[in-house]
């Protein structure tokens, strides 16, 4: 925790924190980070064709390659200006390009892409392989985005769960994400998983939709914790051979769920939350379940997610929503 | 696309209420994979699956999809219709392969909600 007891931030401990920062960061590259479903044009199309595509695609550049992907240029907002201004919106893209262009390497770790944003300035920077052929875009916001995804990941893989492990205590009784002591008695809503049909799995999670829905017109909040939810029961069902229950609370700015079970908990927490991963049956399969997408559709719709257990422990599923997004 | 011409284009049989003032139709997500459905599945959505139990209906419900088509299966039991009836789901029943309702379906350019984005930004 940074400066919990309310001390300034020094500049030793800035630097001792950025010191922490670089190790957790240092393994993402140019390459985890690109965007790769790009949308690209060939220098033979007009500038005008390229104000459409970006108009309808709501793009703010778009990549001029040739037929084997080489990066010639990039075709940017300001050209698309310059060729209305300059009445030479019909020419062909390849007299009116930004053809000197900044790239990256695809190896390039966090700390030079940061670096590199810092000195160009550009918004965006396309990342190239050592020929020359385009491989993805960067843009800032793809940066942001992959440390706070690091950050998720963090937290719901170390940080909390060692946390409540090592400390040894309970964690029936605590809440995972704030560590608080949880009145379950509190719950504005409450769900007992008393049934081992597969056919009924969901119930509980669609009858948590429903109190929702009288409680706020925030229909994609609503969705968001639905989804989670269902997920989590469907895993008590499926997987866990015990008794379950679903515990919400409903405040104006935030939504928690847990959903817990005394089952035979899960062994490596890590692995169960890779995509794809999945101990289900044949049977199951059968009914739809067990894509080994619970766990990581749960990281997905939920803004903060802490799972712990252990074997023949049950497991504790805890998932926080927040109304204005993630946070 | 209006779930009625969905029920014609298809030869539907309908099992419970289809009017129009069911929402539009904006795209398609096939699936036999209840969680692709979760990862995918929203509003505007016909969810096109050969499972034929209660969980399609619910898995619908709980990404807000807007009807339930179950392709080939002989019958649909009446569990599922009963819970369709409750959840207010529009359900309907074609015989054909998946092949060919996708294929039909795919004719009339509904857009694929199973998808993913292909935008940058
Ligand atoms: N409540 C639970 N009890 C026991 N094991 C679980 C539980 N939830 C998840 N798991 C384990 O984690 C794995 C991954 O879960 P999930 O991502 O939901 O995929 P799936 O349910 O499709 O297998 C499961 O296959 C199972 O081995
Ligand atoms: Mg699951």
């Amino acid at each position: 925790m940074l400066s919990r007891k309310g001390s300034r931030l020094t500049e030793r401990n800035v630097d001792d924190l950025l010191e922490k920062l670089r190790g957790l960061f240092s393994d993402i590259t140019a390459k985890d980070i690109m965007v790769t479903n790009i949308i690209s044009l060939t220098k033979d199309r007009t500038m005008w064709q390229a104000k459409e595509l970006m108009r309808i695609c709501k793009i703010s550049g778009v990549p001029i390659v040739d037929n084997d992907n080489h990066l010639l240029g990039l075709v940017s907002i300001e050209d698309i200006i310059l060729a209305l201004e300059g009445n030479h919106i019909t020419d062909p893209i390849e007299k009116h390009m930004t053809k000197d262009l900044i790239t990256f390497a695809p190896d390039v770790d966090l700390e030079g892409l940061i670096e590199r944003f810092n000195r160009y300035r550009y918004g965006r920077f396309p990342v190239v392989d050592s020929e020359g052929r385009l491989l993805g875009i960067i843009s800032k916001k793809d940066i942001i985005g992959a440390i706070l995804d690091k950050f998720r990941i963090i937290y719901v893989h170390d940080a909390r769960r060692k946390e409540v492990l090592e400390r040894n205590v309970d964690w029936f009784d605590r809440s995972l994400i704030s560590g608080d002591y949880v009145e379950k008695k509190s719950a504005d809503f409450l769900f007992h998983i008393d049934y081992t049909e597969v056919d009924m799995a969901g119930v509980g999670s669609a009858k948590l939709k429903s109190y929702l829905k009288t409680r706020t017109d925030d229909d994609s909040l609503v969705r968001r914790v639905s989804i989670a939810c269902y997920e989590a029961e469907v895993n008590v069902v499926i997987h866990s051979g015990s008794e379950g229950y679903i515990y919400a609370w409903y405040d104006e700015s935030v939504i928690r769920v847990r959903v817990e079970d005394y089952g035979k908990g899960i062994e490596n927490v890590e692995q169960a939350m890779k995509e794809g991963f999945s101990t289900a049956s044949d049977h199951v399969r059968e009914l739809g379940f067990g894509a080994g997408m619970g766990l990581p559709n749960m990281h997905r719709y939920s803004d903060k997610m802490v799972v712990v257990s252990e074997a023949r422990k049950g497991v504790v599923v805890e998932m926080n929503f927040y109304r204005n997004g993630r946070k | 696309m209006k779930l009625s011409e969905i029920v014609q284009l298809l030869n539907c049989e309908t099992l419970n209420s289809v009017d129009d003032s069911n929402p539009e139709i904006a795209s398609v997500g096939a699936a036999d994979l209840m969680s692709d459905v979760l990862a995918f599945g929203g509003p505007g959505m016909i969810l096109v699956t050969g499972l034929n139990s209660p969980q399609c209906v619910r898995t619908a419900s709980v990404v807000g999809a807007s009807a339930v088509l179950i392709i080939r299966k002989r019958n649909v039991p009446e569990t599922t219709i009963e819970l369709a009836k409750e959840l207010q789901m529009p359900l309907l029943h074609a015989r054909m392969s998946m092949y060919k309702a996708c294929g039909i379906l795919f004719e009339k350019q509904i857009s694929d909600a199973l998808e993913e984005g292909k935008q940058i930004d």
